[in-house]
């Protein structure tokens, strides 16, 4: 039994050792001097990201976009858009940063901020609305790792659940995850993305592993949530693929705060108004003529003396 | 069809109510919003862009179990325990990292990737310095502080039981000197014949005659009690006892001539000399007198 195991053991590594050679850029035995020398190129997934932002951001989300700028070597920067611009004019800033991914922030209101992630030329996209930011500054968050060094990209099982998560988990893993062997990149694997869907919602956190046996995780930070609006067949337009009927926008949110409010207030007034009108000027009907029938005693005069 | 759109008859209304198709109270339409879930396109679209043709180490995806899904939704739903459930949810998402961890090294493993950081090689972090150790001295300071409470904690405590402990000892003290008191007393009083004192146990030694007596069946009483039973009597009739008899009617050994009849006038003077108190109604005639 045990030299079988070890026979099967061995002609695996030479088929993995045949593998890696097959791969391998192999000199011919003449090589003319100048001919150009052929370089090996691991680095075949070339995703580029272009993370950028609308103006108006709010100096949270501004931390939020240098935080992933750092955390992702693929990643390349671009000056804040103006607000009046159309959203299709990042397809060809993409273009001409060499980028097929954007990760764009708008922001709304000086409040809302909206996540763009998109497929460059061709899509999909989807629009996310930003929720709960904490960046990678804030000192609860311990962990750090290398810069550059390429993250797991762990997903929740609920990914696979509908067509939709399906989509944007792929979007993810595209954008997100540094590609292998990236210039940039760190060569060593020390921190997890994690995306988990709770609440209708994608919860996005970053840990560093501590301990390769145990598995144990230091937070390094950001944290964010991804609430989905809409899944755009195209990048930054085109049909609609998904609408998230969960979603309730942030100004709608607001009004109907608001509304409990001035609720709260007319209903004090109404209350006030109807006591009012309730309690009755005379407590009882008197007959104005019954008064002649008193007559004065001598008890009262006295009395009155 | 509603009924209440279509008549207005109140027949058909109450008999939609027996139906049960309608039901009391105000009936508002429900606005449908149609929501665009395309499943087809999107099912399409993955295929379009998808690069799962790429081997995993171009991709590191990871797919792990929430942990506990049935018990989030339910959690999610109670807006009651809404801080319990932030830990909770964050528990979640670490489990879900560690399990996608242990998943992934071992992934990276069988491809013979290297993984760990030798102790040597030196890089740009995502955290600067200056940052990690504002985030180490927080740590400490946070440590720090919490130890400084559980200290403070801890002395009060003590303090409090210190109290305690000494109110007990000295109720205890106070006892042993109350029962030591008592057991010397009763000691003093006959009723017991031995007692420990300081360490030391002292024993009456019966007087030998007593024992002797007792011995006997002869019960002598103490003196005390002898002189009383030779005044007052012990046992037998006390009915009549004070009767005159003949005898003691004969007995004239305690008269006496001098004193008898008040003929002595030495002691007659003496006796008015004695009373100096005037009678009830003169004082009172004084103390008037003097009122006025």
């Amino acid at each position: 039994m045990g030299k079988r195991k070890l026979k099967t053991q061995a002609t695996e590594t030479t088929n993995l050792k045949r593998k890696k050679s097959k791969k391998e850029v192999v000199l011919e035995s003449i090589v003319k001097s100048d001919a150009p020398v052929e370089r090996q190129t691991k680095w075949t997934n070339k995703q580029r990201a272009l993370i950028f932002s609308s103006r108006g951001i709010s100096y949270r989300t501004r931390h939020l976009m240098l935080d992933l700028r750092t955390l992702m070597p693929h990643s390349k920067a671009e000056p804040k858009m103006d607000r009046k611009d159309k959203l299709f004019i990042i397809n060809e800033v993409c273009e001409m940063k060499n980028c097929n991914k954007c990760i764009y922030f708008e922001g709304k209101k000086k409040q809302d901020v909206y996540l763009w992630v998109s497929n460059v030329p061709k899509g999909p996209s989807a629009k996310f609305l930003v929720e709960n930011i904490h960046t990678m500054s804030e000192l609860k968050l311990t962990g750090n790792c290398l810069r550059g060094s390429r993250p797991l990209l762990s997903f929740d099982k609920n990914f696979d659940s509908e067509p939709h998560w399906q989509l944007l988990k792929e979007l993810f893993i595209q954008t997100f995850g540094t590609p292998n062997h990236h210039p940039k990149s760190q060569p060593f694997t020390d921190h997890i993305f994690t995306f988990s869907i709770e609440d209708n919602r994608i919860w996005f956190r970053n840990y560093q592993i501590l301990e390769e046996e145990d598995g144990s995780l230091a937070e390094i930070g950001p944290r964010f949530v991804l609430n989905p609006i809409r899944i755009f067949a195209g990048s930054f337009g085109g049909a609609t693929l998904y609408q998230n009927p969960h979603y309730i926008s942030p100004n709608d949110y607001r009004r109907a705060l608001k509304r409990q409010k001035a609720d709260k207030y007319s209903l004090k007034v109404e209350a006030k108004e109807a006591a009012k009108m309730r309690k009755p000027e005379v407590s009882y009907a008197l007959d104005p003529t019954d008064l002649v029938f008193n007559t004065v005693s001598q008890e009262d005069f006295q009395k009155k003396k | 069809m509603n009924p209440l759109i279509d008549s207005d008859s109140d027949e058909e209304i109450q008999e939609a109510l027996a139906a049960g198709t309608i039901k009391p109270g105000l009936v508002v339409e429900e606005q449908k919003r149609d929501f665009i879930n395309n499943r087809e396109g999107i099912k399409q679209k993955i295929k379009e862009f998808s690069l799962s043709n790429l081997r995993w180490i171009e991709r590191l995806d990871l797919s792990s179990k929430p942990a506990l899904s049935g018990e989030s939704a339910s959690n999610g739903q109670e807006e009651g325990q809404s801080e319990n459930d932030d830990f909770n949810r964050e528990m979640r998402f670490y489990q879900q990292a560690q399990a996608s961890v242990l998943l992934g090294l071992k992934k990276l493993a069988e491809l013979s990737v290297s993984t760990k950081r030798p102790e040597d090689y030196f890089a740009e972090m995502a955290k600067s310095d200056a940052h990690m150790k504002k985030v180490k001295s927080k740590l400490l300071e946070k440590k720090m502080s919490l130890e400084r409470s559980e200290k403070v904690k801890k002395m009060r405590e003590l303090r409090k039981y210190g109290k305690k402990v000494q109110q007990e000892v000295l109720q205890q003290r106070q006892k042993e000197k109350k029962a030591m008191l008592d057991s010397v007393k009763k000691f003093r009083k006959g009723q017991v014949d031995k007692i420990d004192i300081l360490d030391e146990t002292i024993e009456r030694q019966p007087k030998q005659k007593q024992a002797q007596q007792m011995k006997n069946g002869q019960f002598r009483p103490n003196k005390k009690r002898e002189f009383k039973n030779k005044k007052f009597g012990f046992g037998g009739q006390k009915k009549r006892s004070k009767y005159n008899t003949a005898e003691s009617a004969a007995d004239v050994s305690e008269f006496s001539a001098k004193k008898a009849h008040g003929k002595n006038p030495v002691n007659s003077s003496k006796m008015k000399s004695k009373n100096k108190r005037p009678g009830k109604a003169r004082r009172n005639n004084m103390r008037n007198r003097g009122k006025k």
